[in-house]
């Protein structure tokens, strides 16, 4: 990795996005390193959902730069033509609060059919990609349940797996954890905490302290829709600078 | 009993256009149906509009009402006359039949259609584009086989309604199995014919409701 843009897997600059008259994102600029965990943390209607909305082509941008995995998606909030923007969806995974299988699709079928009918595998090639990951999810024997037999902390295993089946270059987390009771919360940080642990890059929208101060190398704080504060992840839970920040982390 | 068998005969005999006019209407309407429906929440206001105005007057006026003005209509407001039309075996009183039997199934399959669509959740249509499928991959792999699910219990009432329905196609003196039973019931001065018509249709919808049930439990491994 000597080319140091390469090194840069998410180019965010200058995003802004209204919904309306209420402008949600005011000038967002962000980038993610190769490897790197970037949590990111602030209060409902912050705009850190519609950040990652935007990152992953589910909202347009009104204006500004994105880039993801050396490809543009959009400039001066221009896009990219339909081609390179479905090449750019295989670079990425994104993983959903509320998981989203497909629930009338098996396990196994939910994580290998955008292999087959997407990405053009055979079938052989993606159940080995599929065994390989269920067993990292430890959910070998679920590959032929359907969602409504799994908990809900199995059904975002699953959807990690899916998202993590094309072998994209950063994951992004929607507050994985909100659906879940605390007990199921556990096992789903765990399957992240081992993907940080295998240096997979990943940009995580939470609202779980003290996994995002332990799993995160950087935190970004939102608020208004702008960046209120970022920096090393210990350091801004242990040691806010901002009064925002300070008021909304003594609420945990 | 000679009566009894005769009457058996003849609504046998009627029973043919009976399914037919079931047959055809449901191979018609359901893919007019889903059109339509997808005409009704087009975003483009003017469409949505024109297919809100089908549904409605399709639905608010009589069944019987658009079987004459389909069967008749061409004569007298065209000067057209039809009448000596013939495909195959099908002359042009069932074709009216089946085209006014169509056209109004098509609104009501349209407005459970909808229904279905749209309560389908946003995130399954966020996860297929995210995962890559075209637009085309996801109605067809991910949304409509959901949708059918969901839908599988309105379209049954419909469909059992359909096979009561046939009966109206008397108003265009199709020979179907009402028909018979009427005329049957007025040469022997006797309801026992339409008691049998009864049994007849009692029958075919036990059988339909069967294979409907067997479809819907198909669909039960998720939910």
């Amino acid at each position: 990795m000597a080319d140091v843009k390469n090194d840069i897997v998410l180019e965010m600059k200058n995003i802004k996005k209204s919904f309306g008259d209420l402008e949600v994102l005011k000038g967002i600029s962000m980038e993610v390193k190769r490897g790197e965990v970037v949590a990111v943390i602030g209060p409902s209607g912050g705009g850190k959902s519609t950040l990652l909305r935007c990152a992953t082509t589910l909202e347009t941008v009104d204006y500004g730069r994105i880039v993801i995995g050396g490809d543009v998606l959009c400039d001066e909030g221009k896009y990219c033509d339909k081609k390179l923007e479905k090449e750019i969806r295989s670079k990425f995974g994104l993983v959903f609060q509320n998981f989203n299988l497909f629930p009338h699709f098996s396990v196994r079928r939910n994580i290998t059919e955008a292999l087959i009918h997407v990405h053009k595998m055979s079938k052989e090639e993606a159940d080995a990609i599929c065994d390989g990951l269920l067993k990292k999810m430890d959910l070998v024997e679920k590959a032929d349940a359907y969602p409504c037999n799994l908990s809900g902390g199995q059904q975002q295993r699953v959807s990690i797996a899916r998202a993590l089946a094309t072998n994209p270059e950063i994951i992004f987390f929607d507050e994985p954890t909100s659906a879940l009771d605390p007990e199921l919360t556990k096992g789903v940080l765990t399957v992240i905490k081992e993907l940080a642990k295998e240096k997979m890059t990943m940009v995580i929208v939470t609202h779980e302290m003290s996994f995002a101060r332990d799993v995160a190398d950087r935190i970004i704080f939102m608020s208004g829709g702008v960046i209120v504060e970022e920096g090393n992840a210990y350091d801004l839970v242990t040691n806010p600078q901002q009064e925002r920040t300070k008021a909304f982390l003594a609420g945990y | 009993m000679g009566n009894f068998q005769s009457t058996l005969i003849q609504l046998w005999q009627g029973f043919g256009f009976t399914f037919g006019i079931f047959f055809f209407t449901l191979i018609f309407s359901i893919p007019l149906g889903l059109l339509v429906s997808k005409g009704r929440m087009s975003k483009i206001k003017i469409v949505s509009l024109v297919f809100q105005l089908y549904i409605s007057i399709l639905r608010g006026t009589p069944l019987m009402l658009q079987l004459l003005l389909v069967y008749f209509g061409p004569y007298y407001i065209f000067g057209v006359n039809l009448g000596s039309i013939q495909i195959g075996p099908f002359n042009y009183r069932f074709i009216a039949t089946i085209i006014a039997f169509s056209l109004n199934y098509a609104a009501y399959f349209a407005e459970i259609f909808r229904g279905g669509i749209q309560s389908m959740s946003k995130g399954q249509y966020e996860a297929a584009t995210v995962l890559g499928f075209t637009k085309m991959q996801t109605y067809f792999k991910i949304i409509l086989p959901q949708v059918i699910k969901r839908v599988l219990p309105s379209v049954s009432n419909e469909v059992i309604t359909l096979v009561k329905d046939t009966s109206l196609a008397q108003v265009l003196s199709v020979t179907e199995m009402f028909t018979k039973a009427s005329a049957a019931a007025s040469a022997q001065v006797s309801v026992m014919p339409f008691i049998v018509a009864g049994a007849f249709y009692y029958a075919m919808n036990l059988i339909v409701e069967t294979i409907l049930n067997r479809v819907e439990k198909s669909m039960s491994y998720y939910s």
